[in-house]
């Protein structure tokens, strides 16, 4: 399990990550999300151990990741953001040089299937896709049957269908028991895959929670042009305006939407381009990091 | 152990298809090494210690390309492409890493070194040591603090495509000062000679003198050695940048 408690990091005088905490459960997957630059990728390096925290705490499976770095490393499994390949050793090359480096490694055609690159074995790195590139960074990351994963922007570059081979191979690994950090740009992907969720903004975090529960108490909208020769405050619920397109908030957008049909009904008028949405992961990330 | 041999291996297998390593490392340390030798032995025959010097000199430099300049060019390429961050995401730490990497690369050092001199042997008709086991332990010992060397240096080395260019004046100054060149040492002031003598390969070329001609102070080449050891091992320990830098 993963528990940060008041983790605090610079980079000389730039306040990288302030302060934060979470904790994520074994077999459970977390998703940080937030902007570039949110401090998602430095936490990541401070829970693996490739930089010290400045203040607070870091623990991975109970361990410190600086001092217990070699024992955390054996037990996790990273897929960093950037990190190099040789570029002229194949695929199963590259695998198998690494699983030298991994005690009690996955023999390499597994990971390779898992990671669905398993047809690309023979191909040499330097003319493979940055998606591709991607999956080689997740067959690597699964060598060493981690207990703990780091997912860091894990399936950007990759076409839909490795993106859902992806989602299927980290809820199995969630399914056994596995701890997943996650970050992602994609809203979707972690809408699927976590349970919980922490959103990060210029170093803090400003919304988190699980996400089922988080996302039922986000309000939803309804919204519709606004019909000519009315104002806003003739409408039955209070409406925020974009141009000519009203937006209401509500707790139940079904029913928002159904009284001011009702109400339009009786004025003999048409709401144009009515959209009802329940509350999204983007629409809690926006407002998280104050642009909704 | 296991996972440093495993990274030294790594690193060998990588060398042999490395065709920067086989070009520059290889091919100019065999080319110097026994061409330049071997062409004074014919322009000069029978005077063998003229013919020893020369190979003393360049025996320095051929270790200063092969083990020093190699580290650096291997360590901080491997650093900008980000694979030494990839490999310290594994079970590996960082000794194992860096040490694993500069044993291979003083293992092909040590490799080159000796081919060379056993060419030079058979070929230009060179003198054997008359203790050949302290040439070794010198030769040895020589290409691994090169090596520690090359990868402190690496602090110095801002981009990978700078790192030959920059690791070039260690090059230039072994030459000179162990006579690599010629004895063009002799047409400078004294001092820089003696200043040129501190230098590692100062330190490689007494030990090898010593274990040719039994003249030379062993003790003052040891410790030569040492103190340039503790150099790199303190630069390794406080300076040494395992990700490029940022801005």
């Amino acid at each position: 399990m993963i528990q940060v408690n008041g983790l605090t990091k610079s980079y000389g005088d730039f306040q990288a990550v302030k302060g934060i905490s979470f904790e994520a459960l074994p077999g459970e997957v977390f998703a940080l999300l937030g902007r570039n630059g949110a401090g998602k990728t430095t936490t990541i390096e401070v829970l693996a151990g490739f930089q010290p925290a400045d203040a607070g705490q870091a623990r991975v499976l109970g361990l410190d990741p600086m001092k217990d770095r070699r024992q955390v490393r054996r037990r996790t499994g990273i897929m960093l953001q950037e990190a190099g390949f040789f570029p002229d050793l194949t695929v199963v090359q590259t695998v198998e040089s690494w699983r030298a480096f991994t005690p009690a490694a996955r023999p390499a055609h597994e990971a390779l299937e898992l990671a669905g690159l398993l047809d690309r074995s023979a191909t040499k790195v330097r003319q493979l896709s940055g998606g591709e590139k991607r999956r080689l960074d997740l067959a690597l990351a699964l060598l060493g049957r981690p207990d703990v994963l780091f997912l860091d922007e894990p399936t950007t570059g990759m076409d839909p269908e490795a993106r859902r081979n992806t989602w299927e191979v980290v809820r199995a690994l969630a399914a056994e028991g596995t701890t997943i950090l996650l970050t992602t740009h994609y809203l979707d992907e972690a809408q699927r895959l976590a349970t919980r969720m922490a959103i990060m903004d210029r170093g803090e975090i400003v919304a988190s929670g699980g996400m089922a529960e988080t996302l039922a108490t986000q309000a939803g909208r309804v919204s519709f042009e606004l019909p000519e020769g009315i104002s806003p405050q003739e409408l039955p619920l209070p409406v925020t305006m974009a141009g000519a397109v009203a937006t209401c908030r509500a707790e139940d957008p079904d029913l928002a939407a159904q009284r001011l049909l009702s109400w339009a009904a009786e004025k003999g008028l048409r709401l144009r381009g009515l959209e009802v949405r329940t509350a999204s992961l983007e629409d809690l990330f926006l407002e998280g990091i104050g642009n909704a | 152990m296991r996972d440093f041999m495993a990274v030294a291996r790594f690193g060998g297998r990588l060398y042999w298809r490395d065709k920067v390593a086989l070009s520059t490392s290889v091919a100019l340390s065999l080319g110097l090494g026994i061409g330049m030798p071997f062409l004074m032995a014919k322009l000069r025959p029978g005077d063998s210690g003229l013919l020893l010097d020369m190979h003393l000199g360049l025996l320095a430099m051929i270790m200063t390309l092969s083990a020093l300049l190699q580290a650096a060019v291997n360590l901080s390429a491997r650093r900008d492409q980000l694979i030494l961050k990839r490999m310290r995401a594994t079970g590996l730490n960082d000794r194992e890493i860096i040490g694993g990497e500069l044993a291979n690369i003083a293992a092909q050092a040590v490799l080159l070194a000796l081919v060379v001199t056993v060419v030079l042997y058979v070929a230009a008709g060179m003198p054997t040591p008359g203790n050949p086991l302290v040439l070794v332990a010198f030769v040895v010992a020589g290409a691994a603090v090169l090596s520690l060397l090359g990868a402190a240096w690496t602090v110095a080395i801002s981009r990978a495509e700078l790192a030959a260019a920059v690791t070039m004046p260690w090059f230039m100054l072994a030459g000179l000062g162990a006579g690599g060149f010629g004895p063009i040492i002799q047409l400078l002031p004294s001092w820089v000679g003696t200043v040129l003598n501190l230098l590692p390969t100062g330190g490689i070329v007494e030990g090898a003198r010593f274990a040719y001609t039994g003249e030379g102070n062993v003790l003052l080449a040891l410790l030569n050695l040492a103190v340039w050891t503790a150099i790199g091992l303190i630069v390794l320990r406080y300076r040494f940048r395992w990700e490029p830098r940022k801005s």
